[in-house]
């Protein structure tokens, strides 16, 4: 360990609100990158579906193949990873790494049809199907599971927030609009089509609002003093500059204003491509934010009383 | 059978002992504390006390970090409820780091020594045991302890201050102290049910 990590670990350890740094420093931020893209892939394989969005299950299936690698290059020993799908009764962590699995395999038996049709089986073949079933069921775990992975996380009293896993599935479900419209954008397809999801994405970004905004009441309101350091770290603290940047400015003004134009006029392509992006990033900058202001719970605890 | 031990901070004296003693035994590397000393000022002047916490893994009962770990490398033994990590399974997710509530496991992220000019034949024949890049804590010298003697920190304990025993047992020390003197667990709200309890200072 390199002098000034170790001087940063007894300086953390002898404060007694001490900051999490695994999950979001060093080879920690690709747990969060991993976390965000995984995300994006089950909201945009949903929404392709709904769409029918040939471009867009394509985005969603790499997008979810580089999130593997990046959940890859975040563990200390990634070559035992086979290893991780076999505490699959309790570890939130093991059923995404299923739910993975299960969409990448489900995903390619579904997708083969669509991109060399009649080459291997058809798209109304039972092989089709089965990867159709399967690539639902790895999309609503994939969606499902990161949130509940922060609130099993009984350290951190800030995520370990029953509303962590709604957080989580609206931010997929964001990130999936942002997906589609970015693929309809590289598609070409018509700008007639995004009207609705443009008012999607108005409704789900107000879903986000709205949980995050109850999360952080119930972390100042009810929570103990690890979350709201927690809270302080994000607001007035040493990832405010992530929060205010990168979530509010990029994540939301943005694509917010890009939205209001597109509700009263046709977008420009580079316009849907910017408000995309902007959104999607904005997300990752969320995740960001609120995992680096984890903040472990104090050991110390009133002892008894004064003699 | 299920393995406890009871800590009297009312002897506790902050002599490092036990810390000390716990990094000869298992030889951890540099940022690695499987038991360390907790200092904490209370009250205001005039009227004010220093206390000590010696903290270390709780082996909890229901262990949030063994739930946790998406390998099974964080395990409990069902002999005597000691809950350890196979390092040959651990992945280095450090899901269990984010699970305990009691921020008692660590990272062993490199190879580590304590001095700018290399390891000390010390190191080389102990801390280099370890694998890298794996999660590592307490484990209640279940070596030493299957082998007849107290752990580390209990036997090098010079105010007698860690009692070590079995919780199961109703008429063992650590439960009778626990009952007699008001033992207390840390955190109980998180419902781990550990097996350190503390004995009012």
């Amino acid at each position: 360990m390199e002098r000034a990590k170790y001087d940063q670990l007894i300086k953390d350890m002898r404060s007694e609100l001490r900051p999490q740094r695994e999950w979001s420093e060093g080879r920690g931020i690709f747990m969060v990158a991993g976390h965000f893209v995984v995300g994006v892939a089950g909201g945009t394989w949903l929404f392709s579906l709904w769409y029918a969005d040939r471009l867009g299950l394509a985005l969603a299936f790499l997008l979810a193949g580089l999130g593997g690698i990046l959940h890859l290059a975040n563990l200390g020993r990634p070559a035992r990873f086979w290893k991780m799908v076999l505490h699959f009764r309790t570890s939130w962590i093991s059923r995404g790494f299923f739910g993975l699995s299960v969409f990448l395999v489900g995903a390619l038996l579904y997708l083969v049809p669509l991109y060399l049709p009649g080459f291997l089986w058809g798209g109304d073949s039972p092989i089709a199907a089965i990867g159709y079933v399967m690539a639902i069921v790895g999309t609503l775990t994939l969606i499902g599971y990161m949130g509940f992975v922060y609130t099993a996380s009984k350290g951190i009293p800030f995520w370990n927030s029953p509303l962590h896993p709604a957080l989580y599935v609206t931010y997929a479900l964001r990130g999936g609009i942002a997906g589609l419209l970015l693929a309809l954008a590289l598609g070409g397809s018509g700008v007639d089509s995004l009207n609705n999801l443009l008012l999607l994405w108005i409704g789900i970004t107000a879903l986000v609002i709205l949980f995050f905004g109850l999360e952080v009441h119930g972390a100042l309101t009810s929570g103990n003093a690890a979350a709201k350091r927690s809270v302080h770290e994000l607001f007035a603290g040493r990832v405010a500059v992530y929060f205010y940047g990168g979530t509010l400015a990029l994540g939301l003004v943005i694509p917010a204003w890009l939205a209001w134009a597109g509700l009263n006029g046709p977008l420009t392509l580079g316009a849907m491509v910017v408000l995309a992006l902007a959104s999607a990033m904005g997300d990752f900058f969320m995740k960001y934010s609120t995992i680096r202001a984890g903040v472990f719970l104090p050991v110390w605890t009133p002892l008894a009383p004064q003699r | 059978m299920r393995r406890g031990m009871v800590i009297d901070l009312k002897r506790c004296i902050g002599c490092y002992a036990c810390q000390l003693s716990c990094k000869a035994e298992h030889g951890t590397p540099p940022g690695v504390f499987f038991a360390r000393v907790l200092k904490h000022e209370e009250g205001q002047y005039p009227t004010m006390r220093q206390l000590f916490l010696p903290v270390l893994c709780n082996h909890c009962e229901n262990a949030p970090c063994v739930d946790a770990c998406p390998t099974g490398a964080s395990f409990k033994w069902a002999e005597d409820g000691i809950v350890d990590i196979d390092p040959d399974k651990c992945v280095g997710c450090r899901a269990c780091m984010m699970a305990c509530p009691y921020s008692n496991r660590y990272y062993n992220d490199s190879p580590q020594h304590y001095f700018e000019q290399g390891p000390t034949a010390y190191e080389e024949a102990r801390t280099a045991r370890h694998q890298t890049d794996v999660v590592m804590k307490c484990n209640f010298c279940r070596d030493r302890v299957r082998s007849g003697k107290q752990p580390a920190c209990v036997a090098n304990c010079p105010t007698v201050a860690r009692i070590f025993g079995d919780l199961d047992d109703p008429t063992s020390e650590v439960s009778r102290l626990i009952k007699d003197r008001g033992g207390f667990p840390l955190h109980p709200e998180a419902g781990t049910k550990p097996s350190v309890y503390y004995l009012p200072p």
